[in-house]
C-alpha cells in the first residue's frame, strides 16, 4: 500500500494546504478546533476526501492526574465532526501540582510511572469514538531514575492498552543529539506495526541542543531517521510539522517532495 | 504512597523548578533545568507577543528581556491563555510604578470596565508628571 503523506494544518497556510498538490491527509490541533466553527477550509478538504487527524497537545496523558473527562468529551466530538480515522496525543505531562508547563514534558520512564499511563490511556480509550495514538515527545531533560527507554514503555503501552503509535522521527533525532539516543536502535525496539503515522519536522541546533522548533526546514538527519524507520517498516502515513515562520508555498512543497523521495526508495530489507 | 501519588509529587517538583523559580530536583543536571525552563519561557513570550502585538513597542528595549526575568519565576495563569499571561505581567510591572503608558492603554482602551484601576493609575501619573 502506498503510503498517505500529510501537513498539519493551520490557519495561516489554510490556502496553501487547498492548493498543494499530492496532500492526502492533514492533521489540526485538536484545542484550537471548535465543533460549531469548523473552518471553511477544513470543510474543502474533507469534502475532497482528505482526512483529518485531531491531534491533542492539552491532555497529559503521561501526567499524575487521571485525564479530565471534559477535555475528552471535547476530542472525542471533534474527532465525530471531521469523521476521523483515529486522534493523537503525546507521552508527556503537561501540569502538575496546580502548574501549567505550557509544552510538553518527559514523564519518568519507570514502572510505577507506566502503571499510571497504562490506567490514563485506558481512561482516554473508553471516551474516543477512534483509536488514540501516542507520539514519542522531543526533550531537552531526562529524568535520572529511568528503569527503561522511552521505545521500552512505549512497546509496554502498545501491549498492554492496545494504543496505536505516532512516531516522530524529529524527536528521535533530538534524543539522538540531546541524550545520545541511537534512533536505529529506538526503531528496532519499537512495534512498527502499531504505527499510525510519522511525524517529520525542522528544527535548529542551538550550543549542543537539539531544539524542535517546527519554525525551521527539514534537515537531512530527520529524513535519515525517517529512512531508517521505512527500511524496517513502511508506515501507512507521513505528516510534514510546520508551526510558525511559514516559507512561501514552494518551499513547502519542496519539503514534502523530499519525504516522497524517501518514501519511494526501495527499502533496503535483511 | 500510590503511584499516582509518587508521580504527581516527582512532576510536580520538577514542574516547579521549570516555571516558577523552585529548586532543581535530586538528580537533574541543573544546566538542562535552566534551559527547558527558558525554552518554556521562550515559548511563552512569543504567545504573548501573538496575542499583545504591543508589547514590544511599549517595552522598547526592555522587550523581551523583562518578561524573561518576569516569566522564569511566575507561572502563566491556569486559565485565561497568553491574554491573562500579559495581563499579569503587566500588574506585576504595574505593582513596581513600571508599566509602559502604551502598554496600560491597550488594556484601559480594549477592557475600559476591567482596567478602570489602571486608568486611574495612568491619570495619577500623568497628574505627577504636571507638576
Amino acid at each position: 500500500m502506498r503510503t498517505a503523506v500529510g501537513i498539519g494544518w493551520r490557519p495561516e497556510i489554510d490556502l496553501t494546504i487547498e492548493r498543494l498538490a499530492g496532500v492526502d491527509f492533514v492533521e489540526v490541533i485538536a484545542e484550537n478546533v471548535c465543533v460549531e466553527h469548523l473552518p471553511e477550509s477544513l470543510r474543502v478538504l474533507r469534502a475532497r476526501g482528505v482526512e483529518v487527524i485531531p491531534h491533542g497537545v492539552a491532555l497529559g496523558l503521561a501526567g499524575a492526574d487521571r485525564p479530565d473527562p471534559a477535555r475528552l468529551a471535547r476530542l472525542a466530538e471533534v474527532a465525530g465532526a471531521l469523521e476521523s480515522p483515529l486522534v493523537s496525543e503525546h507521552l508527556a505531562f503537561v501540569r502538575a501540582g496546580g502548574l501549567e508547563a505550557g509544552h510538553l514534558l518527559p514523564a519518568p520512564m519507570t514502572w510505577d510511572a507506566l502503571d499510571v499511563v497504562v490506567e490514563n490511556v485506558r481512561i482516554a480509550q473508553e471516551s474516543l469514538p477512534v483509536p488514540l495514538a501516542l507520539e514519542n515527545p522531543a526533550t531537552l531533560l531526562t529524568w535520572p531514575d529511568n528503569e527503561m527507554s522511552e521505545a521500552r514503555f512505549l512497546t509496554e503501552l502498545v501491549e498492554r492498552t492496545g494504543v496505536r503509535l505516532l512516531i516522530d522521527v524529529a524527536n528521535l533525532h533530538t534524543e539522538r543529539v540531546n541524550h545520545g539516543l541511537d534512533p536505529a536502535a529506538a526503531l528496532a525496539e519499537l512495534p512498527l506495526e502499531a504505527v499510525e503515522y510519522v511525524h517529520v519536522a525542522g528544527g535548529v541546533e542551538r550550543d549542543g541542543l537539539w531544539h524542535d522548533t517546527h519554525a525551521h526546514p527539514v534537515t537531512a538527519p530527520v529524513l535519515e531517521v525517517l529512512e531508517m524507520l521505512c527500511a524496517l517498516h513502511r508506515p501507512p502515513r507521513v505528516l510534514l510539522e510546520r508551526d510558525t515562520d511559514f516559507p512561501p508555498a514552494g518551499e513547502l512543497a519542496a519539503e514534502l517532495a523530499a519525504i516522497r523521495a524517501v518514501l519511494t526508495r526501495p527499502a533496503v530489507r535483511s | 504512597m500510590s503511584a499516582r501519588e509518587r508521580l504527581a509529587r516527582q512532576q510536580g517538583e520538577l514542574l516547579a523548578a521549570l516555571v516558577a523559580g523552585g529548586p532543581t530536583p535530586a538528580g537533574f543536571d541543573p544546566e538542562r533545568v535552566r534551559t527547558q525552563a527558558r525554552a518554556l519561557a521562550a515559548k511563552r513570550r512569543d504567545s504573548a507577543l501573538r496575542a499583545v502585538p504591543e508589547l514590544a513597542d511599549a517595552l522598547g528595549p526592555r522587550w523581551p528581556g523583562e518578561f524573561m526575568t518576569w516569566a522564569l519565576v511566575h507561572p502563566k495563569p491556569a486559565e485565561g491563555g497568553s491574554r491573562a499571561d500579559v495581563h499579569a505581567f503587566a500588574s506585576h510591572l504595574c505593582e513596581r510604578d513600571a508599566l509602559p503608558a502604551a502598554l496600560a492603554e491597550v488594556f484601559t482602551t480594549r477592557e475600559p470596565s476591567r482596567w478602570g484601576r489602571w486608568r486611574g493609575w495612568l491619570a495619577r501619573r500623568a497628574w505627577g508628571r504636571g507638576q
